[in-house]
């Protein structure tokens, strides 16, 4: 028993470092009798070091570390450094080429072959697409956008789903047309923007220079000129037109966001198309307040913060994770009022 | 002592061969913590720690097709986060030049790990607040106090207002627990640490 209290003792002492020379050597030969007593030595090793850990166990941050881990697993770089975002965006337009060999969809509705592609703009950024016949379109964060490899004589058709913004090349004998869920856009040689969410009740494109046609539902035609809006609610079956200032509506394609006395409801819609966030404000009085801002190419994160120091409002389920967590899975955000 | 493996440990390493991330943040989540406190017994810096740990999850992640895992996950782990801190003291270079040969041979004696029967540290501290909550909650306190705060039983009987007898009284008994309590589970070494926490140096003292 004595010499048990006096090896433990001897063992804990040299752990903590306060073994003299000749208590080493007698630790050691003790070590060296038996395996035994290399066990017992190694067991009492466990236990101190178990209850003298090296460092704070509650500053090791498994969570971030996880994350880090995950995001050089999935080569994806979420950071809120904005000239990291801005080369990511470059990255995901760069990306392009590989999304349009992966989305390849064979359609047989002509008797030539001629492939119908689709292609898909990530959450958080948007990708710029070269059309066959030199139309370019912007295609906003989580949108798709389906054409042919070839336009044939008399007609140029894309479908749509979610928002972009067309440049088009002019060629009055093949109009280009823009399906979408409920709204057919007819254009020969102009710039437009169209906005075609599947969860948004609202369809609305905005005309900047030329002239377009309208179809909605395919009947109802009429034709729309630079520095309006059309709306379509699919609820009222209303289609409204004003004037507008063109640019704020299709500012995305420039990495802005643009917010003239909108109602708070509304930025809190966009920012989530963009990031894949369902933010939802949950006190109503505080939704229909204006707001103006322009965002550029700000992350999500920095971009609640900032609407958080500038409205009266704070968010429920909202934390730093949710902001850098990869926008590949769909969350929600609530916001309330802030109590006073 | 005891085995302590992750629940559902083929299932996970199933899961992670077929390329399941979620199986593979469990495993990550189960063990990053007890393994760079783990790496914390070979280097001294915590950052290092967490890089060797990273590198070795990266490498359970990229090669879990491949991957043998013969033994306990547990022990495949700690034996990769031994090796690697290994690795980079020896990338470093060691700066003690002036180790006597005892020191030599001791610290070749430590770095060697029976991971198999490694307790992790939170396993270890699970048992031992397990023990320590089977005290009565006056005889915890005032066993805390004194081993843990490293007060003497004079302060104790003041801040709780009872007889310096009645601290030692308590001591005792929580003492007298925790070694029948702590024997049944393989662990008379955690109770002697317990008990010289503060005072390493005195109770050496006493017992000579």
């Amino acid at each position: 028993m004595n010499t048990d209290n006096y090896i433990e003792s001897l063992v804990i002492k040299y752990l903590s470092g306060h073994c003299t020379e000749e208590e080493k050597e007698a630790l050691l030969s003790w070590i060296k009798e038996s395996e035994d007593n290399r066990i017992q030595f190694e067991a009492l090793r466990n236990i101190w070091q178990g209850l003298n850990p090296a460092f704070n166990p509650e500053e090791i941050d498994d969570q971030k570390a996880l994350n880090s881990v995950l995001n050089k697993i999935n080569k994806l770089h979420w950071t809120q450094h904005p000239v990291v975002v801005y080369w990511q965006r470059s990255a995901a337009i760069l990306l392009l080429p590989l999304l349009l060999s992966l989305i390849y969809l064979l359609v047989s509705k002509e008797p030539e072959n001629i492939t119908q592609q689709e292609v898909f703009a990530p959450y958080g950024t948007f990708v710029e697409v070269n059309l066959p016949d030199n139309s370019k379109v912007w295609l906003n964060a989580g949108s798709s956008l389906k054409y042919p490899t070839r336009f044939t004589k008399g007609s140029r058709k894309v479908t749509l789903q979610g928002e972009a913004f067309f440049e088009v090349e002019s060629y009055p004998e093949n109009p280009f047309t823009v399906h979408t869920a409920r709204v057919d856009v007819r254009a020969t040689g102009t710039a437009f923007n169209v906005e075609a969410y599947p969860k948004d009740s609202m369809t609305s494109v905005t005309m900047v220079k030329g002239r377009i046609g309208m179809a909605i539902n395919q009947q109802k035609r009429f034709d729309l000129f630079p520095g309006e809006r059309a709306s379509f609610n699919k609820n009222t079956l209303q289609c409204k037109i004003e004037k507008t200032d063109p640019y704020k509506w299709y500012a995305w394609k420039d990495g802005l966001m643009v917010f003239r006395d909108d109602p708070l409801e509304y930025v809190f819609k966009r920012v989530g198309q963009t990031f894949n966030v369902e933010i939802v404000v949950m006190d109503k009085e505080i939704a229909n307040q204006p707001y103006r801002a322009t965002f550029k190419q700000e992350s999500l994160s920095e971009i609640l913060r900032l609407l958080q120091l500038s409205a009266p409002i704070r968010y429920v389920n909202y934390n730093q994770e949710t902001a850098n967590e990869l926008a590949l899975k769909r969350r929600k955000v609530e916001v309330y009022k802030l109590k006073k | 002592m005891k085995e302590q493996n992750l629940p559902y440990e083929k299932i996970l390493l199933e899961k992670l061969k077929k390329g399941d991330q979620t199986a593979f943040s469990s495993i990550f989540r189960h063990y990053y913590r007890d393994m760079v406190l783990f790496g914390g017994n070979f280097l001294a810096d915590k950052k290092d720690c967490e890089d060797v740990v990273q590198s070795i999850f990266l490498k359970l992640w990229n090669d879990r097709d491949v991957i043998q895992i013969d033994t306990y996950l547990k022990s495949y782990l700690l034996t990769a986060v031994r090796n690697g801190c290994l690795n980079e003291i020896r990338r470093k270079g060691s700066d003690h030049e002036d180790l006597s040969a005892a020191d030599v041979e001791l610290s070749e004696i430590t770095s060697e790990y029976d991971t198999n029967n490694y307790m992790l540290y939170s396993d270890l501290n699970q048992h031992l607040e397990r023990a320590l909550n089977k005290l009565s909650p006056a005889i915890k306190e005032t066993f805390l106090l004194n081993k843990f705060e490293g007060l003497r039983y004079k302060e104790i009987a003041a801040r709780l207002n009872v007889s310096e007898r009645t601290i030692e009284v308590r001591i005792a008994a929580a003492i007298k627990f925790l070694r029948s309590y702590l024997k049944e589970f393989y662990l008379p070494g955690l109770f002697l640490i317990i008990i010289s926490l503060n005072n390493v140096i005195s109770l050496w003292k006493k017992i000579n």
